[in-house]
């Protein structure tokens, strides 16, 4: 019923260009995407619950060609909020960075003030986008948290459809979902639960020592599924932010409005004092574009979206170091754990309950959810335990 | 089912450089006035909250670069614009002369969905200066060329004193929450069948 998502073309550009890494740091996996000049202190995006690193492919080429270092990562396999800051603390000592600026959306955001909270020496600004200062309404709307791994697809998409807005939507935003869906079809079912969890771990954000004049509040003002009343908190918490909203943009403004998202983190980083090194931004661009043969959309997109008249010199990327292991392969299977059929419905339906879970609070629907999802976890139960029964049988001694 | 969103309304002041522009947006945000000329590099913006008719509302108010070779943050700032104010220096006759250009390059980039009708405002800025004595554009003439333009309303204002700015703003937050609230709708094109099969052909009747 899903129609085969063809990836725009900017980000076939994009994976073509940015080397994914993935390392081992303690026991969590870490996967991330980091480009720029190394001199330049990182600005680090973290995404929400149902993004990944790729989301930001956007921020990364466009800021990477400016002089900036743009670091973004997949949120790790952490279960609550004190292994998230002890990861990424370890993650970052590994990368051998240690001043940074998070950008962070809705989940991303408020791990990203939770770290700045508890490590106040290592985090220089923030930048937080529909995001909140605690998870108290979503932990009180799930209570079946660890069962997040059994939901079925197709129950949970009728659900879905109820939570998302009436009426046509934008053609950018459209868009924008649809690449973030296609981003949780590559995600484990231990990744979403992971992230589900920590969404519903109880927690909130005490004091950031960081000064206001540090934070750029970057909310969209158009419908999301955070609701206005946390993004009012978060607002209020920190008064003398800069308060950068969007009039538009849904809930992935990076993808949909990508080129003022840009604007605002290049504003921002200006403003907290991080120069950027255009001229450590070395020319390839042009073997690039010759040898992708089509894919010499993102030079277009760059400029279309800049209208410079500055004089744009060959640019690209210096070829980033690898102390690290060689990247490893960027097919979606790579992130397929090793039950296939336990995999694809619990994405989907992670993804779906997620969303679910965000709009279905509001309309107090949690205890039908959980009657259908008990229901549904037992036949999941039964059919996989015949399957490895009639597997047992295929094997001739 | 969302709780009220607040209304957000975007403001871009255009103008050549010196006229005043970031003095005039700091006047009227901050209260505040700086003697020091610093050049603005590409754009910055502020926000504030206000009131009006009993509504609260943010305005957000981009300042952009006079100068060319700080155009160096691209022309994202433009869209979604819901007044554009064009502010010239009462001293400097280039900068009134210019502000018909200002007025294309803005409607070119922002491309608003009726060009026709898109609220500016123009702002004579630096009245103080000399006492009014040094003054080349005169307040007929800047009248008379708003008035050719679509009926633009026109302010004499002097960010350093701070005259005229308070009701300057309040006039262009007014024509931008009238620009703005047409812009809620999201549409998406629909062809009419009916109209296209009114037409019958006259000859056979059968």
């Amino acid at each position: 019923m899903k129609g085969v998502f063809s990836a725009p073309g900017d980000y076939i550009y994009f994976k073509s260009q940015v080397p994914l890494h993935k390392i081992p740091i303690g026991s969590k996996q870490w996967r991330y995407y980091d480009f720029g000049p190394k001199i330049v202190s990182p600005l680090i995006c973290l995404p929400g619950t149902a993004g990944t690193a790729d989301v930001f492919y956007k921020q990364i080429m466009a800021l990477s060609s400016k002089g900036y270092r743009v670091i973004s990562v997949d949120i790790p396999r952490v279960w609550n909020h004190h292994e998230w800051i002890q990861a990424f603390e370890k993650f970052l000592d590994a990368i051998d960075v240690h001043h940074v600026h998070l950008y962070g959306t809705s989940l991303g955001g408020f791990l990203a003030q939770l770290f700045a909270q508890h490590r106040p020496r290592r985090v220089r600004s923030l930048v937080l986008s529909n995001s909140f200062l605690e998870t108290r309404n979503f932990a009180a709307a799930m209570p079946w948290a660890p069962v997040v791994g059994w939901t079925p697809s197709f129950l949970l998409k009728r659900f879905v459809l109820m939570g998302i807005p009436n009426g046509p939507h934008e053609p950018f935003i459209a868009d924008s979902v649809d690449f973030v869906v296609s981003q949780v079809e590559t995600l484990s079912k231990d990744d979403l639960a992971s992230r589900l969890t920590l969404t519903a771990d109880a927690a909130s954000v005490g004091p950031v020592l960081l000064s206001d004049s540090f934070i750029t509040i970057m909310d969209t003002n158009d419908y999301c599924a955070t609701p206005q009343q946390l993004k009012d908190e978060v607002s209020e918490r920190y008064p003398g932010a800069r308060q950068a909203y969007l009039k538009t943009g849904g809930d992935f403004p990076f993808l949909s409005r990508p080129d003022e998202v840009n604007l605002h983190l290049q504003l921002h980083l200006r403003r907290v004092g991080v120069e950027a090194r255009p001229d450590l931004v070395r020319a390839t661009s042009k073997d690039a574009s010759d040898s992708g043969g089509g894919s010499s959309s993102e030079p277009n997109n760059d400029r279309r979206e800049d209208g410079d008249d500055a004089p744009k010199d060959d640019r690209a990327i210096t070829p980033p170091e690898s102390p690290d292991p060689p990247p490893a392969s960027e097919s979606p299977d790579s992130h397929h754990s090793d039950c296939h059929l336990e995999n694809s419905e619990g994405t989907t339906s992670a993804y779906y309950l997620t969303t679910l879970f965000l709009h279905a609070f509001f309309k107090k629907e949690q205890y039908s959810i959980a009657n259908y999802i008990f229901l549904r976890s037992t036949w999941g139960f039964c059919f996989l335990h015949l399957l490895h029964v009639y597997m047992g049988t295929l094997y001739i001694d | 089912m969302p709780s009220r969103r607040r209304t957000l309304l975007k403001v871009i002041i255009l103008g050549d450089s010196g006229v005043g522009k970031t003095s005039l947006m700091n006047q009227y945000v901050n209260k505040k006035f700086s003697n020091q000329y610093k050049a603005t590099i590409g754009a910055d913006f502020l926000t504030k909250e206000m009131q009006f008719e009993d509504r609260l509302f943010t305005l957000q108010i981009w300042d952009t670069a006079g100068q060319e070779r700080f155009q160096s943050l691209g022309v994202a700032f433009y869209r979604g614009a819901d007044c554009c104010v064009l502010v010239h220096d009462v001293n400097v006759m280039k900068s009134f002369d210019n502000l018909n250009n200002w007025r294309e390059e803005f409607l070119i980039q922002a491309s608003p969905s009726d060009p026709e009708n898109f609220p500016f405002v123009v702002i004579g800025n630096k009245i103080d200066v000399d006492g009014g004595n040094s003054r080349v554009v005169s307040e007929k003439k800047a009248r008379a060329w708003c008035a050719s333009k679509g009926n633009i309303p026109y302010f004499e204002t002097s960010a350093k004193e701070g005259v005229n700015v308070e009701e300057a703003f309040q006039c262009i937050a007014k024509n931008a929450l009238k620009s703005g609230e047409e812009e809620e709708i999201y549409l998406p094109d629909t062809i009419d069948v009916a109209s296209s099969s009114q037409r019958r052909s006259t000859g056979c009747e059968c």
